[in-house]
């Protein structure tokens, strides 16, 4: 009898095991940010059926905590929570523009069981929890000496991570966002330190300091200088009535707002300003990158000479210059007439040399029989050979 | 004695004097028409932008200029075999020269298609045949070496043009670089104004040269033999014969040799242009930067230079010349090995190797290309064979390139393209090797038969002429007794 009641027992827990609760495959880690960052915690659970995921944020002391939900959009739009429910339960939530107050402890939630919402039972026997700690901090000061390189031609620059608590293993520099080579090291913990010898607008833009730190702090030195300008070609040329178009383009750092054409006066050097609105033949696009002017309808007189492209940034002006030469339609007729002339010349020089170096031969260029003429003349000798011997 | 055929031309030809010129003037014709179109690719960016097209509708015009000049080959050997050379070679350059002219003008891309495309297309190929056409009929045994020399021609012109085209771009802009190149192309009409054709003395007919009557027979024979092929066809044949085969010999299908050549190149025409179009952009996918790019080509072309005349004065030479077939095969299947080898080149020094390599083996094959066609044919049928020949390798040319093109794309790999070039190459040569011995073989047989048939005939006149002479004498006897 016992042993029929063992065996029905076993069966029937046979039976139910096929219905696993749930259990978590990757719990949430703790994370340390600073303000105004993001930070993400991630959360998967396996069981059958697939278990719901909730996430849940608890303030205060052991035993008068406060249990508050968060869904998607809480907290003002900075709370984003996305789940898939494919084979297993996954669930990660987004936390942006961190700020002091999102400090605290962050729980996933997750239950397979048909009861678990039921407001008549206590929802810590349902559920399985996993907490992760966020903490998140002030950014800690870091000195950047100079705060800013303004048109010098050398300069070093320095950074001290002092008044922190978070522990450093090493430093290194940035270039617009690029890792300078030979500065990561992990003898400069708080203090880094970078030298520019010669500054032109190769070494110009943001510099950063980046602290090896948990989590990375950094700090941003700018480096400016004037707009190196240069045209895309110093001589330009083209053709009358057609339309060309001068380049100028530039680097450095920051890059030119104001971008100014002008055409230098024939006669007297003087800078005429060109703009969109000074001529409907010119057309002036620009971009902080390069500045295009299209001159349509060209006149060799009027348009040929001297054009100052001239970029501005918040430092100062540079210019360049282009030469433009405008061709006349009939440019390239002369050395064509030329060169014509001079294959007539050659072509009469050759056939009057054929024609007096032999001229009983050369009589019919294009006709095949000219064989006969030449046997004409030879059987006429052996005619006279017969002749003479027949005579004989 | 080499076992060629048809080498009865009815006359010596003069293998030297005047025939130097002829090699020179066709040295600048046959320059022109390979090279122009090539040259031509440096002016597409800006015609491009010009005429807002893409890219692949101004690659069209290198090809209908291609197509144009390959298709032109059958009108250009009609009208030499009507005309002669000179002529034909003269109103080629003022083809191109208005073509050129007409284009500086043009408003629309078709307007180029039409002007540089077509007409500039169809006046190349009347520099082309005639020039090639011209040399055999100066040359007989300094033939190969001719060849080469005016095959020379091609790298030379085109690493003038080069930078010619640069400079004239940038001082006249494209519309008149293009009136000014026409008037430079226009030079092929004084090259054609030296292509004097060549005075063919009646001499040398032995089984004629003793009765009156039958030498005035035996000097129209002659002249018929060396005038056209298809002349002597329709004298002889009669007037019910169709009009194209009175232009151009289309018996030349039957003709062996011809047939090899003709499969052989055909196949051979798919792999021959795509390893030079794919060298430059190659050497960037490699990483190489362009101005070592550039120098590759340059490399390429400068041993192409010098292994022309080499190669020609190496065919001339008596070990080689009775079997030079056999050394285009080992033209041929050189450049398909060299090909299959490429994609093992590393690094830029190998494909410096690779282009020194690539030079020689195309040089090679560039200047027996038309040396062995006339050895096949003989110089009187040569006109009407180039013209057939350039007029079905039209298809593989033009084809080359752009399935060479799209191996490149579908692999996104190199490699696969210069295996494809590489079989398309050795499996010609392979064939040419062959089917060359076999040839030979049955040349030899074949003229084996003739001198037998010859002796016997020569035996016969002579027999009927020594009879013919005594009548006469005994005449003369009785006459003056």
């Amino acid at each position: 009898m016992k042993l029929l009641w063992a065996v029905a027992a076993l069966l029937l827990s046979c039976w139910r095991a096929d219905a696993s609760t749930a259990g978590f495959i990757i719990s949430p880690l703790s994370k340390m940010k600073l303000i105004n960052d993001s930070v993400e915690l991630h959360c998967e659970v396996i069981g059958n059926p697939i278990p719901e995921v909730q996430w849940w944020f608890i303030e205060g002391e052991e035993s008068s905590e406060t249990f508050t939900q968060l869904f998607d959009g809480a907290r003002n739009e900075r709370v984003r929570v996305n789940a898939t429910y494919i084979e297993h339960a996954t669930s990660t939530i987004h936390l942006l523009s961190l700020t002091l107050d999102d400090t605290g402890t962050y729980e996933c939630r997750a239950s397979n069981d048909p009861d678990r919402n039921d407001l008549k039972k206590t929802p810590k026997i349902k559920w399985i929890r996993s907490q992760a700690n966020i903490i998140v901090i002030e950014s800690p000061k870091i000195t950047a000496d100079p705060t800013e390189v303004v048109n010098q031609t050398s300069a070093i620059l320095r950074c001290n991570l002092t008044e922190s608590n978070l522990s450093s293993k090493g430093s290194y520099w940035t270039l617009n966002g690029k890792v300078i080579e030979d500065t990561k090291s992990d003898v400069n913990k708080y203090h880094a330190q970078l030298s520019l010898e010669k500054i032109t607008h190769a070494e110009s833009g943001p510099y950063e300091c980046v602290f090896d730190t948990e989590p990375q702090v950094k700090q941003t030195i700018e480096v400016k200088v004037l707009p190196s300008v240069g045209a895309y070609k110093h001589s330009e040329h083209g053709n009358e009535n057609d339309k060309v178009v001068l380049k100028c383009v530039a680097h450095g750092y920051p890059l030119p707002t104001d971008w100014v054409w002008f055409k230098e006066d024939a006669e007297d050097g003087r800078e005429m300003p060109i703009s969109n609105f000074t001529n409907e033949r010119y057309n002036i696009k620009s971009t902080p990158n390069q500045t295009l002017l299209t001159i349509d309808e060209l006149d060799m007189e009027g348009d040929s000479g001297n054009y100052i492209c001239s970029g501005t940034n918040e430092l100062g002006t540079n210019t360049d210059k282009i030469k433009l030469r405008v061709r006349s339609r009939l440019a390239a007729l002369w050395p064509f007439l030329g060169i014509v002339a001079e294959v007539i010349i050659l072509v009469t020089i050759i056939f009057i040399y054929e024609k007096r170096r032999k001229p009983d031969e050369v009589n019919d260029d294009d006709d095949v029989g000219s064989a006969p003429l030449k046997s004409n003349s030879t059987s006429n000798h052996k005619d006279k050979n017969v002749r003479q011997r027949n005579s004989n | 004695m080499p076992p060629t055929a048809a080498t009865n031309l009815g006359y010596k030809p003069p293998d030297g004097g005047w025939g130097w010129v002829v090699v020179f003037a066709s040295f600048i014709s046959i320059g022109f028409s390979y090279a122009f179109p090539k040259s031509l690719t440096i002016y597409f960016k800006e015609i491009q932008e010009y005429f807002s097209v893409s890219y692949s509708e101004i690659a069209w015009l290198s090809s209908v200029m291609l197509a144009s000049m390959y298709a032109g080959g059958p009108i250009s050997s009609m009208l030499v075999n009507r005309y002669g050379s000179r002529p034909v070679v003269m109103v080629g350059g003022l083809l191109v020269c208005t073509g050129m002219a007409l284009a500086s003008l043009g408003t629309t891309i078709i307007h180029l298609y039409l002007c540089v495309g077509v007409i500039g297309g169809f006046g190349l190929a009347f520099n082309l045949q005639p020039a090639l056409t011209i040399i055999g009929t100066y040359f007989q045994v300094k033939r190969p070496l001719a060849n080469g020399l005016a095959m020379t021609g091609s790298p030379v012109v085109l690493s003038t043009l080069a930078p010619l085209n640069q400079f004239l771009f940038d001082s006249f802009g494209w519309r008149g670089s293009f009136l000014i190149l026409g008037s430079i192309v226009l030079n092929c009409c004084v090259a054609g104004a030296l292509m004097r054709p060549v005075i063919k003395p009646a001499q040398f007919q032995p089984d004629n040269d003793l009765s009156m009557s039958s030498r005035k027979g035996s000097v129209e024979a002659a002249a018929e033999n060396v005038g056209s092929q298809s002349g002597e066809n329709s004298k002889n044949r009669s007037t019910g014969q169709s009009f194209v085969s009175r232009y151009i010999d289309i018996s030349l299908f039957t003709h062996r040799g011809f047939l090899i050549y003709l499969i052989g190149n055909v196949v051979m025409f798919f792999g021959f242009f795509a390893p030079v179009v794919f060298l430059a952009p190659y050497a960037k996918h490699q990483g190489t930067d362009e101005y070592s790019a550039a120098l590759l080509l340059s490399i390429f072309a400068l041993v192409d230079m010098f292994i022309r005349p080499v190669t020609g004065f190496l065919g001339n030479s008596k070990w080689v010349r009775p079997r030079i077939q056999y050394f285009f095969s080992f033209a041929v299947s050189y450049n398909g090995v060299c090909h299959l080898l490429c994609p093992l080149a590393s690094g830029y020094g190998g494909l410096v190797v690779y282009a020194v390599f690539f030079g020689l083996a195309f040089g090679m094959l560039s200047a027996l290309l038309f040396e062995v066609l006339m050895d096949l044919v003989g110089a009187h049928r040569f006109s009407s064979a180039v013209g057939l020949v350039t007029i079905i390798e039209c298809g593989p040319v033009l084809l080359g390139p752009p399935i060479s093109g799209a191996l490149v794309d579908i692999f996104g790999d190199y490699k696969y393209m210069y295996y494809a070039c590489g079989v398309f190459m050795l499996v010609p040569g392979i064939f040419f090797f062959i089917m060359h011995y076999y040839n030979y073989k049955k040349l030899n047989e074949e003229q084996r038969q003739s001198v037998v048939v010859d002796l016997m005939t020569s035996e016969e006149t002579v027999e009927l002429k020594i009879s013919q002479i005594k009548k006469p004498c005994n005449k003369t006897e009785d006459g003056s007794f």
